[in-house]
């Protein structure tokens, strides 16, 4: 006998709406923690505890709003939505300056842009991501840790598009130089 | 795809465990009593417009005659005890109506 398919988050949002069914709400939690968690620890340079609050926060606020979800965009991206709006919060309590564009900072140069080993750039991925701005940051986080597409990001972030893409650009730029120049 | 682009997704792709995450996130939900049911404000409308018209009919100087009040604004006669009874409680149903629709809405 197959194993049962296991359901939607379409599916589980509908049993929580229509039964308040707790149940289906860990199951979806359960489903996004992982990735929800990762993105707001990138945006948070790595406090996992703060991340880990505002993540709890994130889902909190998807149980009390979601009757507002309306099925049109997946359920991790208005979640993603939540989350981001969190750590803004959280960054302007701290009177933090966010997004910024940094639109005179120079690129930095091709001196980084060679090929570099697998091992080395994931260990000091994280350092070199704790350098970027918060725009930069937060771009790099929606697009790749989020899995968002780059509308989405700007939606999500309340950015314009052509800012996400800015960000993205000098985010990897950034990166590659700082990996390339940690090479022994 | 790009050096750097493989990297980002290589380290995306990692997986938090749990950690009892869940069971915290679980843990500071509101309690169940205080989500708002669907069917509470419209019962309580619904019920207050119905007290209002048992309240209009009793009290009016019409009485029971309701269906004359009906039967007088039919006829473009307004300003007849029977008329104002009828009146009020289609004022009263018109609001009730309104309050659910925009609560619905």
């Amino acid at each position: 006998m197959p194993p049962a398919a296991s359901p939607s988050d379409a599916e589980l949002i509908l049993a929580v709406l229509e039964r308040d069914d707790r149940r289906a709400f860990a199951e979806l939690v359960q489903r996004h923690q992982s990735q929800v968690r990762t993105v707001l620890r990138r945006l948070a340079r790595g406090d996992t505890a703060l991340a880990d609050d505002l993540a709890q926060e994130t889902f909190v606020l998807a149980w009390r709003n979601l009757s507002r979800f309306r099925f049109e965009a997946r359920f991790s991206t208005w979640l993603y939505r939540i989350a981001f709006n969190a750590w803004q919060t959280e960054a302007r309590r701290k009177h933090e300056v966010l997004l910024d564009l940094d639109d005179d900072a120079p690129l930095p140069g091709p001196e980084g842009a060679h090929e570099m080993p697998d091992i080395a750039a994931r260990v000091d991925l994280e350092r070199a991501m704790a350098e970027l701005s918060d725009g930069e940051r937060a771009a790099i986080s929606a697009c790749y840790y989020a899995d968002l597409s780059h509308e989405e990001a700007a939606a999500a972030l309340g950015m314009p598009l052509g800012t996400v893409k800015t960000h993205i650009l000098r985010a990897k730029a950034k990166l590659r130089a700082r990996l390339g120049k940690d090479k022994p | 795809m790009t050096d750097i682009d493989r990297v980002l997704r290589d380290n995306a792709r990692v997986s938090l465990p749990d950690d009892g995450f869940t069971t915290r996130v679980m843990g500071s939900l509101p309690p169940v009593a205080a989500m708002p049911r669907s069917w509470i404000h419209p019962a309580l409308v619904i019920g207050s417009a119905a007290l209002g018209c048992v309240l209009a009919v009793v009290l009016a100087p019409a009485g029971g005659s309701v269906l004359q009040g009906f039967a007088d604004l039919t006829q473009l006669k307004a300003f007849t005890p029977a008329a104002f009874t009828a009146l009020g409680i289609g004022i009263a149903l018109l609001v009730s109506a309104l309050v659910i629709a925009i609560e619905t809405d």
